[in-house]
């Protein structure tokens, strides 16, 4: 390849890097600007002030930001821990087994994953707090269910159909009992469909906004998204507009790390293989 | 933490979890777990609430940190008879509201007290998610206490909540401006003279023009210093409500909100109370309607060195301008009361603990600290806030003159159809749409229309 | 709102036995296979066709939340009220445009990112995957606050970056007026979901055969040629797919609406009015059947994608 081919490369990266990267930077930039500053009309701090963060996590917005923070990886751990573990079960059968109702459960998750949320918000606020879910875990992470578990069944079949089942019985053969079979090969070659699956249904549980703001309302379940809305500047009068960017930017690292470190696998998950990075 | 689990019994608990609260958050997870051996404890002992303490939940609206300053005084100065926890609310006031009503609705028994905003009163009243007030606390937190603070506490005549602090704005306005403009701001002032007066000094007036909440407290006090109102007679039926929005009050207040838009900045549909100082402190604007915050809040830009001296130096501040000459202003009435929930169970020492977060040594320490005007007169007149508001003798007249946003039930519709109608003030038609917010009022109340 | 996925691709077939008479192993297959799915589809069905039914009972109703005893059946009253209602059909309208205009510019801003990924140099490649990534993977709110600070008149620095444009100065209150509030709420909808949509265009573009590249080169097709007799009818299946779960994900826009303007100057999305109607308003019953109508229209676009355009979903079903 030409040299001249290969600045072109470079400069139509970087275009796409910056496109991607701008508004993360620019969240960065003004939540490092003090209360006074936010108001400069320019991209960049004037002085460099970590104020916000310390409201944040020592300070004033403390009480509201951290049981957020911990609510928020709590539920959405748990909704992909359940969702994966339910729908591994359900891959398992659809890209193993042969039975009639294979169409109606891949429908129904087709079904859900274009279901209007807003829908289903409201009686689920009135059935919630009929039963006391409301404002609880249980209660975001059912909800978070009908989100993570039919991408989590899709993206897993796909990847179990790849599996080369074979092995198992050429294990067996071998002389390996079954659950040996299983956990020897099978096993290994699961895991990173699985693990792929979870990472994917965790970001779109991460980013829940609905549900967090209709189904709970204090610290005892509230998610970051929706606690975002309830920061307050130094009067209930003023604009918290630090304190959101710092906590944005917080909440932005785990995934920004999960990107990282593992983008070839989120990009197979997300087209299911079809592109080998 | 072994120790304070070990030392938790049933009687003694109490004395201890309270202590471990003041410890560090680590410790916070051993004192939940105290609080919890406590609760099965005495569940087990007798089965019922034998007055011991009681942990009541203070639903509280946001601010810098005074109602938790004010929630743990009491808890000290109630010897163990009760401890105050607090819950924060979202920013804007419809929100809180939303958030409480979901909670009540669903019969919530961990909502003791609540911080709650004066025109939703009428509503939780009305559906009895309200616990009564006592005659005795009624008597009590009443005394002294300015007009306005009453009357929004009041539902059907009678006292539904316990006055907290009452907010209202002022008008604030550059020193060297208002002379230049040749204003005598010794004397009442009117909206045209303010108009007038920033289209001279190529200046503009910051005012809440933002579609929210704040635009109804504007159009309100509009209305009501027109000498109108926006609801001129409640009713429980909500096709009786009659409306005032036809009254030639109402169109004056139409007018003058089309009059100030014209110089209300280039952003004035979106600006609140926010945006409004910001435009002030920079200079933008050299006449503000805004609550007194905004003193707080220029001293410590000061303080914090990012704001000039000389700025705030330049501040004046005096009553709300009038719509007509001749009449009174009424200016917005605002600020917070304390409600109980219905479902409390602790209603007794939730309205002790009320009582205790009114008193005047409290409300005294939240207006110097936060900046949020006291609903007891007398707390004007004590020096030290005084010293920090200067203002305080200006607010105290503005509040015996204020005027509460419209009372009923269907408050958050009213002010929804006035923030559609209304919303943006350059857009209006004095003549016309006075009566389509009351046709559109009527619509929504009838179940007739969208809002 | 949620995400969706490129539907599974068939590679193999099960491993199973071929169709037939119901033989004994058919039959314990079966029994095996639903009591392997079948907890995730109870769970499906009980977070969402459980709630939908029960809206479309309290669409019935006059109900408000604060006053459950003058609750009455209404019959259809309330659909009556909202198709008779100017704001319906405004918010329709609205919610229409951000999904055209948001749908077209990813469409062609995620062909051309797909692209550049299918080609580019293999040191680069997996540094502009990681930061095409990150729109995907941030949470909308922030991506909504994010680009509301820029623009705001007082927070932003896109009033002084971009002076020089007519039309935009110091003093441009973009969250003042309808068509500017929408701009900046399709900017932030396309920033963060066209990586989604690129990589959806990136395995279709991977089923394109080489050889009918190469055929079409020899032929002496221009590059402009080749992208439109050979890649895009080759890749059309994936294009749909795209359109279609992009389309209905765009068509239930929330966040973005909520956190920038609320709803003011006629922004107001459909999932927005159903969301005021219920949880601002606690009109339960009439709020419910915005929710129930918002239900059908998305069904009926799903439908006419599947239908009108022939969307080939059976690939997505795993048949």
């Amino acid at each position: 390849m030409s040299t001249r081919k290969k600045v072109l490369w470079w400069i139509g990266g970087a275009v796409i890097v910056l496109y991607a990267l701008f508004p993360i930077a620019w969240i960065i930039s003004i939540s490092l600007k003090a209360p006074a500053d936010i108001a400069n009309g320019q991209f960049a701090p004037t002085k460099v002030s970590w104020q916000n963060y310390r409201d944040i996590l020592t300070g004033s917005a403390s009480d509201l930001f951290l049981p957020a923070l911990r609510n928020s990886f709590g539920i959405c751990l748990i909704a992909t821990a359940i969702s994966c573990l339910l729908a591994m079960f359900a891959a398992y059968a659809i890209a193993r087994l042969d039975f009639r109702g294979k169409r109606l459960i891949l429908s129904t998750a087709l079904g859900v994953a274009i279901f209007p949320v807003i829908s289903i918000v409201t009686p689920l606020f009135n059935v919630w707090r009929q039963i006391g879910l409301y404002d609880t875990w249980p209660g975001l992470i059912l909800p978070y269910l009908s989100l993570t578990l039919p991408i989590s069944i899709w993206t897993m079949s796909a990847f179990f159909r790849e599996i080369p089942w074979e092995m198992e019985q050429a294990a067996q053969v071998d002389g390996a009992t079954t659950w040996q079979a299983f956990r020897k090969v099978i096993v290994p070659l699961a895991t990173p469909g699985v693990f792929t699956t979870a990472i994917i249904a965790f970001f779109i549980a991460w980013n829940d906004f609905v549900y967090g703001i209709v189904l709970t309302s204090t610290e005892a379940a509230r998610p970051v998204p929706a606690a975002l809305g309830l920061f307050s500047g130094a009067s209930q009068f003023e604009d918290p507009t630090g304190a959101i960017a710092a906590a944005a930017v917080i909440v932005t690292i785990p995934v920004v790390v999960l990107v990282l470190l593992f983008q070839r696998r989120i990009v197979a998950g997300l087209t299911n293989g079809a592109v080998k990075g | 933490m072994p120790k304070a689990v070990g030392q938790v019994r049933p009687g003694t608990g109490s004395a201890s979890s309270r202590r471990s609260r003041r410890r560090s958050p680590r410790q916070r997870g051993v004192a939940s777990a105290a609080a919890l051996l406590v609760a099965a404890g005495t569940l087990a002992a007798c089965g019922s609430d034998s007055g011991g303490a009681s942990t009541l939940t203070w639903y509280i609206n946001p601010d810098s940190g005074g109602q938790a300053e004010i929630a743990s005084r009491c808890t000290e100065a109630a010897d163990g008879a009760y401890t105050i926890q607090t819950a924060q609310l979202p920013r804007e006031s419809s929100q809180q509201r939303e958030q409480l009503i979901r909670r009540l609705a669903a019969e919530d028994n961990s909502i003791d007290l609540i911080s709650l905003d004066p025109p939703y009163i009428p509503e939780f009243a009305e559906a009895n998610f309200l616990a009564p007030v006592p005659d005795d606390v009624a008597e009590r937190v009443t005394e002294g206490v300015v007009q306005s603070a009453i009357d929004g506490s009041t539902w059907n005549d009678e006292l539904v909540a316990v006055p907290f602090w009452a907010n209202t704005q002022l008008l604030w306005y550059k020193q060297s401006v208002a002379e230049a403009a040749g204003l005598d701001m010794e004397q009442p002032v009117t909206w045209e003279q303010l108009v007038e007066a920033a289209e001279a000094q190529d200046t503009q007036i910051a005012a809440q023009g933002i579609r929210a909440e704040a635009l109804t407290v504007w159009l309100n006090a509009l209305v009501e210093s027109a000498g109108g109102s926006i609801i001129e007679e409640t009713a429980d039926d909500p096709e009786d409500i009659e409306l005032g929005l036809e009254s030639d009050a109402a169109v004056r207040a139409a007018e003058v909100m089309r009059s100030v838009s014209t110089v209300g900045g280039p952003a004035f549909s979106t600006a609140g109370e926010d945006a409004n100082v910001t435009d002030f402190e920079e200079g933008d604007a050299a006449f503000m309607l805004n609550w007194p915050f905004v003193w707080g809040r220029a001293l410590s830009a000061v303080e914090a060195g990012t704001l000039e001296a000389s700025v705030p130096e330049d501040y004046g501040w005096t009553q709300y301008p009038r719509v007509n000459e001749d009449e009174e202003s009424r200016p917005p009435y605002g600020g917070i009361n304390l409600v109980v929930g219905a479902y409390s169970q602790n209603v007794d020492a939730a309205y002790e603990a009320a009582e205790c977060i009114v008193s005047e040594e409290n409300q005294a320490y939240y207006f110097v600290t936060n900046g949020n005007p006291a609903s007891k007169a007398s707390v004007y007149d004590d020096p030290e806030v005084l010293e920090v508001f200067p203002q305080a003798p200006v607010i105290r007249e503005s509040l015996e003159n204020a005027a509460p946003r419209p009372q009923t039930v269907y408050y958050s519709e009213v002010s929804g159809a006035l923030q559609r109608e209304y919303h943006p003030a350059s857009s209006l038609d004095p003549g016309s749409t006075g009566e389509q917010a009351s046709e559109l009022i009527s619509a929504v109340l009838r179940g007739e229309q969208l809002l | 709102m949620t995400q969706t996925t490129m539907p599974p691709v068939d590679k193999t077939s099960p491993v199973s036995a071929p169709h037939g008479k119901i033989s004994d192993r058919a039959r314990s297959e079966r029994r095996l296979g639903w009591l392997l799915a079948g907890p995730a589809f109870v769970v499906m069905l009980a977070v969402t066709a459980y709630p939908i039914l029960q809206a479309v009972y309290e669409s019935l109703f006059s109900y408000r939340l604060t006053d459950p005893d003058n609750r009455s059946f209404t019959g259809l009253t309330n659909y009556w009220v909202i198709l008779t209602d100017s704001l319906w059909w405004q918010s329709i309208w609205v919610t229409v445009l951000i999904t055209v205009v948001t749908v077209a510019v990813e469409l062609v801003l995620g062909f051309a990112l797909a692209m550049v990924m299918a080609k580019a140099l293999s040191s680069i490649r997996p540094v502009v995957r990681a930061a095409i990534l990150i729109p995907y993977a941030v949470i909308t709110v922030v991506s909504a606050f994010a680009w509301q600070f820029a623009f705001d008149i007082n927070t932003g620095f896109v009033n002084s970056w971009f002076a020089w444009l007519p039309g935009v100065s110091a003093d441009t209150d973009w969250f003042g007026d309808w068509g500017t509030s929408l701009l900046v709420i399709c900017l932030a909808e396309i920033w963060k979901t066209t990586p989604f949509i690129s990589l959806l265009l990136l395995a279709g573009l991977a089923q394109v055969p080489e050889v009918l590249q190469e055929a079409a080169q020899v032929d002496g097709a221009t590059w402009w040629q080749r992208l439109w007799r050979v890649t895009i009818p080759n890749m059309k299946a994936a294009i749909m797919v795209a359109l279609l779960f992009r389309s209905l994900d765009a068509f239930r826009v929330f966040d973005s609406i909520f956190i920038m303007t609320a709803g003011a100057n006629g922004t107001e999305s459909v999932s927005f009015l159903a969301y005021r109607q219920t949880i601002a308003r606690l009109e339960i019953g009439l709020g419910s059947a915005v929710s129930v109508l918002l239900f059908i229209v998305v069904v009926m676009i799903a439908m006419a994608f599947i239908k009108g355009f022939k969307v080939d979903l059976s690939s997505a079903r795993g048949e």
